[in-house]
């Protein structure tokens, strides 16, 4: 459905994309996951026409996006990272105007509506002006009108951040519906949960180059099967962590804890205990957790998602 | 309470547009109206009035009553046709035309009363008064000397202090006796009063420039609030954005000036009825160049607060030199010349068209005027084309 090569951006002197490829199947849910300044917005606003690559090629649905802008943004839904809606104007307007950008006509497009209103759990405040949603209900909308003219691909970026748990959930469903229903979704975002819970495959980005992707699993033996040890207390510095990667270990601090990266995790612990010890951090608390995404993107980037 | 002074101090110098509205609108203001009212760069006096004049006499006396008149500094004449003069009173080229009547040269030879025509537009009031007063007291001066020199000639004596004392005195005689300048209205007063026509039009436009450019900062909001990146991503082209807004910017632009006129014909009784269809031409030339002046404005600027402070000053400025605050005629010449490159002197000048001189909508003249309102729209709408290219769509 989707094929990117070599796709390569600059801004001035800044190399923000240096040779990305990657595709996407029909129907797949696809996840792109990268710290900010990765390249991944840059990589989705290439993909959905608002900025123009330097060299590289990108098709959707068979299309070049290049020579068929217009072809493929008929069959491109994008749900961008902010709220882009008219405050002044209903829900049912919002989605009129949006939709009919489309060129879906208008008995159409309130039936979708209704439909879609439903979906989202907000056809009793259709006819309210949008400014007076919340922020999880604004959200909302703002994906809903990215659905109307039924789209074969969607770009959600980030389409989770500062909501409410109901939304969260009400997105969530809506796009595991979609996804049932055989949509290709290509999803950006910094929750690790998430990616692990609806991507069939995720590609991580960093520095403007893909340096892992494939499924969970895939990921994971590529990120040596490794376990994390997160230690809490006091006496952490950057120091010390220096400290502790001289002595071997594979340690960053995360939300001024220690986060220790393991293949034998259980074995090492005495080892870890013994070091802080040593280097003078009081132990308070210890936690060991299962290889996750996290852990496989800390192994391969050398860095947390959010840095 | 000094440390909240300091604070404002600090905000106030730190606000670009305040201190621009704060300082630079009144300094530009107070120059125009300086130049307009005051005499200011009028270093030689000020600028003579521009006299048209039929000579139906056509001969050496009238010849040289014209010569006369040129040679003072407060006249610049130009002779004509009769019929060309009365069109130019009637389209509103010139305010008044003075007519040297047949008999002229009799009238002097003989020692009669010269008579003299002044054809005029009643729209142009105060400045016919004036032209009228001026030539009152000029000709009576000029008309009176020639006579004695004429009586001073027939005597064939070279005239002594008693006799120039005599020919003096005769002199102011007939200056006292006076000429007769007949008063012959062309355009006549009628239903919309000049003063309503420059109210109505005047600030329907200025307050339209203001409206126009408002509504062109809505693109602005969409851009900062990524409604414009969203529009980007559907499937219609970036030109269709701008054209979809300037469409909607001349729809409104017309609307308000219909509200305006028909506001004008309820309170005030300005005429509307009998000049729908050039009206309705009027209005939608005018809505188009305005409209294109607001879309300009918002093209040449990359933020809401450049739109602001750019827009006060040059609609202002605009308004100030095109006639919309005083009537461009009791402008300095300058001045005058100055106001054909605003917007407002067009729209203005083809409102009067319509309302007061009654021209006929295929008359070369209203013709004009709506040609140079449509022209400048499609000249600044193509430059907006391009500049919002360059500016509005840069989004990343």
């Amino acid at each position: 459905m989707i094929t990117v090569s070599n796709l390569k951006k600059s801004y001035g002197t800044t190399t923000a994309l240096n040779g990305i490829s990657f595709s996407i199947q029909s129907g797949e849910f696809y996840g792109l996951l990268g710290p900010n300044g990765a390249g991944k917005s840059t990589t989705i606003s290439i993909m959905s026409m608002l900025v123009p690559s330097d060299s590289g090629v990108v098709t959707i649905d068979g299309k070049n996006i290049g020579h068929e802008a217009i072809a493929c943004k008929k069959v491109l839904g994008v749900v961008p990272q902010e709220i882009a809606l008219y405050g002044e104007l209903s829900a049912v307007d919002n989605l009129l105007f949006w939709g009919s950008l489309y060129g879906v006509s208008k008995s159409v497009l309130k039936g979708r509506i209704d439909e879609t209103l439903t979906l989202f759990g907000l056809y009793d405040r259709r006819n309210d002006k949008v400014k007076t949603y919340s922020g999880g209900m604004k959200r909302r909308i703002n994906i809903a009108s990215a659905l109307l003219h039924h789209p074969k691909v969607l770009f959600m970026d980030e389409p989770t951040v500062g909501i409410d748990p109901q939304s969260r959930n009400l997105i969530f469903e809506v796009m595991q519906k979609l996804h049932k229903e055989g949509m290709t979704i290509v999803y950006t975002t910094h929750y690790m949960e998430e990616a692990e819970r609806f991507c069939d495959r995720i590609g991580i980005i960093d520095n403007g180059t893909i340096v892992a992707q494939g499924t969970l699993e895939e990921l994971r033996l590529q990120g040596g099967e490794k376990e994390s040890l997160l230690v809490s207390g006091s006496g952490i510095t950057e120091e010390k962590q220096r400290q502790l990667q001289l002595f071997g270990f594979d340690v960053v601090i995360q939300d001024e804890q220690l986060l220790f990266l393991s293949s034998h995790m259980k074995g090492d612990m005495p080892r870890v205990v013994m070091a802080c010890n040593d280097l003078g951090i009081e132990i308070l608390h210890i936690d060991i957790r299962k290889v996750n995404l996290e852990s496989v993107f800390l192994s391969l980037t050398g860095k947390k998602l959010r840095d | 309470m000094f440390e909240i002074a300091r604070k404002d101090l600090q905000l106030f110098f730190a606000d670009k547009r305040g201190m621009l509205l704060t300082f630079a609108v009144p300094i530009a203001l107070i120059t125009l109206f300086a130049f307009a009212f005051g005499g200011a760069g009028q270093s030689d006096g000020p600028s003579p009035t521009k006299l048209v004049i039929v000579d139906l006499d056509q001969t050496r006396e009238s010849k040289a009553l014209i010569t006369t008149l040129d040679s003072l500094d407060e006249f610049q004449v130009q002779t004509t046709s009769l019929d060309s003069a009365e069109e130019m009173v009637m389209k509103g080229n010139r305010a008044a035309v003075l007519f040297l009547a047949k008999g002229l040269e009799d009238s002097i030879l003989h020692n009669g009363q010269p008579s003299f025509e002044l054809k005029y537009d009643a729209g142009e009031g105060p400045q016919v008064a004036i032209l009228g007063g001026a030539l009152y007291g000029r000709l009576n001066e000029i008309l009176a000397v020639r006579k004695s020199e004429i009586r001073s000639s027939e005597s064939l004596v070279p005239p002594d202090s008693a006799t120039s004392a005599i020919l003096a005195m005769v002199a102011e005689n007939n200056s006292k006796n006076g000429v007769a300048i007949k008063e012959t209205p062309l355009v006549r007063e009628k239903e919309n009063a000049a003063g309503l026509v420059h109210a109505v039009a005047g600030t329907a436009i200025m307050m339209l420039l203001f409206s126009v450019t408002a509504m062109g900062t809505a693109m602005l909001d969409e851009k900062q609030e990524g409604t414009l990146k969203k529009l980007l991503l559907s499937p219609i082209k970036p030109s269709s954005v701008l054209f979809g807004k300037m469409i909607s910017v001349n729809i409104i632009s017309i609307m308000q000036l219909v509200v305006m006129f028909v506001y004008g014909w309820i309170v005030f009784g300005l005429d509307i009825m009998h000049h729908i269809p050039s009206l309705i031409i009027m209005i939608i030339s005018t809505a188009f160049a305005c409209s294109a002046f607001g879309v300009f404005l918002v093209s040449f600027a990359k933020s809401k607060a450049q739109v602001s402070g750019m827009s006060t000053l040059i609609i202002l400025t605009m308004s100030a030199i095109g006639g919309s605050m005083i009537p461009s005629f009791v402008m300095p010449a300058f001045m005058q010349k100055l106001s054909v490159f605003s917007v407002n002197y067009w729209g203005i000048q083809g409102f009067y068209d319509v309302f007061w001189r009654d021209l006929a909508f295929s008359d070369p003249t209203f013709i004009t005027r709506i040609a140079v309102l449509v022209g400048i729209g499609t000249v600044l709408n193509l430059i907006s084309v391009g500049l919002f290219k360059r500016n509005v769509l840069s989004l990343i």
